[in-house]
């Protein structure tokens, strides 16, 4: 699958040495100057395949874990040669992985004028609203989480009158169009049951700040829902839930502040959360291994994905969507090597589909990838609570919410797989589905890219 | 009520260009018809009647009749005898599929091929345009004559192929926020039924539109820096002393940085380099001062890899070329450039203090000034060792075939003299690059980088 994956069809066939990669060469070092030269006229740059590129980028990291800093500039070296923010799928992973690199580099030293507080949240991309539209949809990324949830939705509020989401996202309202038209459709049709009263859909005026970045205030997208929402005749209300004094890293506060007066719920609404790409956002929560982590231990009291959860499940909601990365890079004391082999695997997928369907110069393509470089660059880059992307795996989602936290999964239904083969039928072939114990994964040419799950609390009292 | 703007409107999407027509219930075969149950694989051959002579296969008995007359074989075509008629059925081989139930047969084998095709089968034709796929050729054919006129089309001119996404666009596009004020203003009670003027697109299509100047400290320039290169903007920075290369401003701008990066740790020496940031920052330098003494051998080691072109660009008033040569460099060291572009041995590493034998070539051409309000840059902190005198003929080999291996991407011979100087400072004699490159991840001990790291 590697292979397949990193399938580099060289322009230009060179002498290739096998073994330069392979071959345990304790002799290399002391070899003749002209047998290395050999050895090397022998490599060929364009045949370092993704496990090779994977390999230099450990090196690296461990050379400058060790400070040696001839090394890591050497191997930064071999990988500029490598990287290509043009190139190949492989290129330009390997560009964006090197970027992190030189960005951890000049991080490793506090003495420089390097500042490193611009190197996250500091460039960033506005788009409009339209662009952000065109944006989700490029890949299925985003749209899967949407459909699957969407469905979900759609049958779990059947027969409430009165609707209220909850919704945890990165993407700016994106997923709402989609449903409310479904509501609409559902209405016309005959049969639809009752007549749904009201659709109301609650958003934090805090998000992570990760890309997509818009250049519209919450606000305005909600007001743009709402007038799409009443021209389906779709009774609907937009609330922005507000937060006192929180700021950058400090979602602590605002998310300690969630409860059924700040959220404004309603007793006689269904309620709905809704949570995408939101997860892996919060911190875990406290545990015994006590880091030597100075940032994390300044914030007064974490408040992590499991404290996140029981909230949630305290407000009783009749379903919550959980979609995320399913991939591993959690936890605080993951290694920076684990973490770079799973990152770099994991990131080739959306480097690799982008590559089926637009040209190497295409700008959309150029800004997407950017965005998952900026990915690349928090995970490798930093340590501790500075890293924020901390997606975990599909099975430690279930173990977390079924053992730990008290709810049970809500299995998709034939409805909802059906929207979701549709869906990807209409994206590149190497986009397919796996429906694992009760959730949904996304996943490219076999590789699992993003899980869909739902849940309700176990003990959800029937009010 | 909402449909007026959408055309060819269908539950799930485009309307499919065939077999889609409102018609009786399909496969209600007549009672006394041969039900005909062919395998997935004998349904799919395309030759099930080979042609003795020229191996041309048929699908059909009929048709290897009619060919064998060509070639002067016996034929025999079978008679309609209206009596002998008995109606054959397919079903298809899918288990579980309805058409699978002789009940629900098929009343002819095209009929049964296609259907097992389109919901059995692999999609192996896409369209160009909506990237949308299909199991049979003449289903793509067809949708690639419409595709575009049929599809979803918002009122700003916006087609879309796929319904979510052009859900997803109304609901925020400009246009349904005029229209329905417009409506609403005209009757409130109702959405339908109205003439729907179509209204400019209300946003510029995703631009790549960058700021026409850089502040070297403004964290955006990694990003702007890079579309701007990709897209070979026309130079928005320009230096008066350099009208033969402007386009490569902002590559040679922040090389500076990225040259002390790798340099660092080297002996004085000369950058050359056939990017055009960089021969062009070379050339500035070389307008005001002798240059440097430098290694001719060191530029004109191409290669047998690399293209005539590429080298006799190194010391020519560089053409436009794309700029996506010194994209990758220049991406990437942006963010190192952050740091000190002014310090005119700013290197990024002796900034970490983490580098102690560097002596970088400063030629101290005063500070230039580009336009904008950049930093001041000293083209000559570029001062990199090229230490090929430690005879590390393979480093060159290597680093001079690069521009021919990756297609876009020309070059990144900025680092010739970078990794020379690596590998001098490294191996001393071509051995540490060397040593890198056969080094422990990839097979056992490895000299003096230890294999400790990372098996």
């Amino acid at each position: 699958m590697k292979a397949e994956l990193r399938a580099n069809p060289p322009t230009i066939t060179l002498v290739q040495n096998p073994n330069l990669f392979t071959t345990p060469s304790a002799a290399a070092a002391t070899q003749s100057r002209s047998v290395s030269g050999a050895a090397l006229s022998g490599c060929c740059l364009s045949n370092l395949d993704g496990a090779c590129i994977e390999k230099l980028l450990l090196h690296c990291a461990s050379a400058l874990e060790r400070n040696d800093v001839t090394l890591a500039q050497q191997i930064m070296w071999v990988l500029n040669n490598v990287a290509s923010s043009a190139g190949d799928p492989n290129q330009r992973l390997t560009s964006y992985f090197l970027k992190a690199l030189v960005s951890k580099a000049s991080r490793l030293c506090p003495t420089t004028t390097f500042n490193s507080a611009a190197a996250v949240g500091g460039a960033r991309r506005l788009m409009s609203v339209t662009e952000l539209a065109g944006y989700v949809d490029l890949i299925p990324w985003h749209r899967f989480g949407f459909c699957a949830s969407n469905s979900a939705i759609l049958e779990a509020i059947r027969g409430f009158p009165k609707v209220h989401i909850l919704d945890f996202s990165i993407t700016h309202c994106m997923q709402w169009p989609t449903l409310i038209d479904a509501v609409a459709k559902r209405a016309a049709e005959d049969g639809g049951g009752p007549p749904l009263l009201s659709l109301r859909i609650s958003v934090l005026s805090w998000r992570p700040n990760v890309p997509p970045f818009l250049n519209a205030s919450i606000e305005e997208v909600g007001q743009r829902l709402t007038n799409f929402a009443n021209y389906r005749d779709v009774p609907f209300q937009f609330d922005v839930v507000h937060h006192h004094e929180v700021t950058g890293q400090d979602s602590n506060l605002l998310l300690g502040q969630l409860n059924p007066s700040t959220l404004k719920l309603r007793n006689d609404e269904a309620l709905v959360v809704n949570c995408q790409n939101w997860l892996r956002y919060l911190p875990d929560d406290e545990d015994d291994d006590h880091e030597e982590d100075d940032i994390r231990r300044s914030i007064p009291s974490s408040y992590g994905r499991d404290s996140f959860l029981e909230t949630i499940r305290n407000l009783n909601p009749c379903l919550v969507t959980i979609v995320d990365e399913d991939c591993d890079l959690g936890g605080s004391n993951r290694s920076l090597a684990s973490r770079i082999t799973t990152c770099f695997n994991y990131m080739l997928i959306p480097f690799d589909a982008l590559e089926t369907f637009l040209p190497k110069n295409s700008a959309r393509r150029l800004d997407y990838e950017e965005d998952i470089g900026r990915k690349i660059e928090n995970v490798v880059g930093f340590e501790g609570a500075r890293r924020i992307e901390r997606q975990e795996s599909s099975g430690n989602l279930w173990r977390r919410m079924a053992m730990k936290n008290g709810f049970t999964s809500v299995p998709f239904g034939e409805d909802t797989v059906k929207e979701v083969r549709v869906l990807l039928s209409e994206h590149a072939s190497g986009w397919g589905m796996k429906k694992d114990e009760e959730m949904m994964i996304l996943t490219w040419k076999g590789h699992n890219y993003v899980y869909a799950t739902a849940w309700a609390p176990l003990d959800r009292a029937i009010t | 009520m909402n449909d007026s703007t959408i055309s060819g409107d269908s539950p799930t999407g485009p309307p499919k260009p065939t077999a889609k027509k409102k018609r009786n219930l399909p496969g209600m075969p007549d009672p006394d018809a041969e039900v005909v149950a062919l395998s997935p694989k004998t349904l799919m051959a395309t030759n099930r009647f080979v042609c003795e002579i020229c191996s041309k296969g048929f699908q059909r008995d009929q048709n290897l009749q009619l060919h064998r007359r060509g070639h002067n074989l016996p034929w025999k075509l079978r008679q309609r005898s209206s009596k002998e008629v008995k109606k054959r059925v397919y079903v298809c081989p899918e288990e579980g599929c309805v058409h699978h139930e002789p009940s629900r047969a098929l009343g002819d084998l095209t009929g049964i091929k296609k259907h097992f095709c389109r919901k059995h089968g692999e999609k192996k034709w896409k369209c160009d345009k909506c990237s949308k796929k299909y199991a049979v050729r003449s289903d793509w054919k067809a949708h690639s004559k419409i595709c575009g006129t049929k599809e979803y089309k918002c009122d700003c001119g916006t087609l879309f192929s796929r319904r979510d996404s052009f859900i997803t666009h109304r609901a925020f596009c400009d246009a349904l926020a005029e229209e329905s004020a417009k409506s609403k203003a005209e009757n409130p009670n109702s959405n339908e039924g109205k003439d729907v003027e179509a209204t400019p697109p209300p946003t510029p299509p995703p631009t790549t539109v960058v700021p026409s100047v850089f502040p070297l400290q403004n964290p955006e320039i990694l990003e702007s820096t890079t579309r701007l290169l990709e897209d070979a903007t026309p130079p928005s920075l320009t230096n008066s002393t350099q009208p033969s290369c402007s386009s490569s401003t902002n590559g040679s701008s922040s090389s500076n940085v990225f040259a002390s990066l790798f340099a660092s740790s080297t002996s004085s020496g000369t950058i050359h380099s056939r990017t055009n940031g960089f021969a062009n920052l070379f050339h500035s330098g070389n307008d005001r001062s002798a240059p440097p003494s430098s290694e001719p051998i060191s530029l004109c080691l191409s290669s047998t890899f690399g293209t005539a072109g590429q080298e006799r660009r190194q010391y020519a008033p560089a053409p436009p070329q794309p700029a996506a040569a010194v994209m990758s460099a220049t991406a990437l060291l942006q963010k190192a450039a952050q740091m000190g572009p002014a310090a005119s041995n700013a290197s990024l590493l002796r900034g970490l203090g983490l580098v102690s034998s560097s002596s970088l070539n400063l030629n101290s051409n005063g500070p230039r000034e580009w336009s904008g309000g950049g930093p001041h840059l000293e083209p000559d902190s570029l001062g990199l060792g090229l230490a090929c005198d430690g005879g590390s003929a393979g480093l060159k080999e290597l680093m001079l075939r690069t521009p021919s291996v990756f297609g876009p991407k020309h070059t990144t011979l900025d680092l010739l003299g970078l990794g020379m100087a690596a590998a001098a400072a490294g191996g001393g004699s071509g051995g540490g690059l060397s040593a890198l490159m056969t080094m422990p991840p990839f097979g056992g001990g490895g000299g003096e980088y230890g294999g400790e790291d990372m098996q």
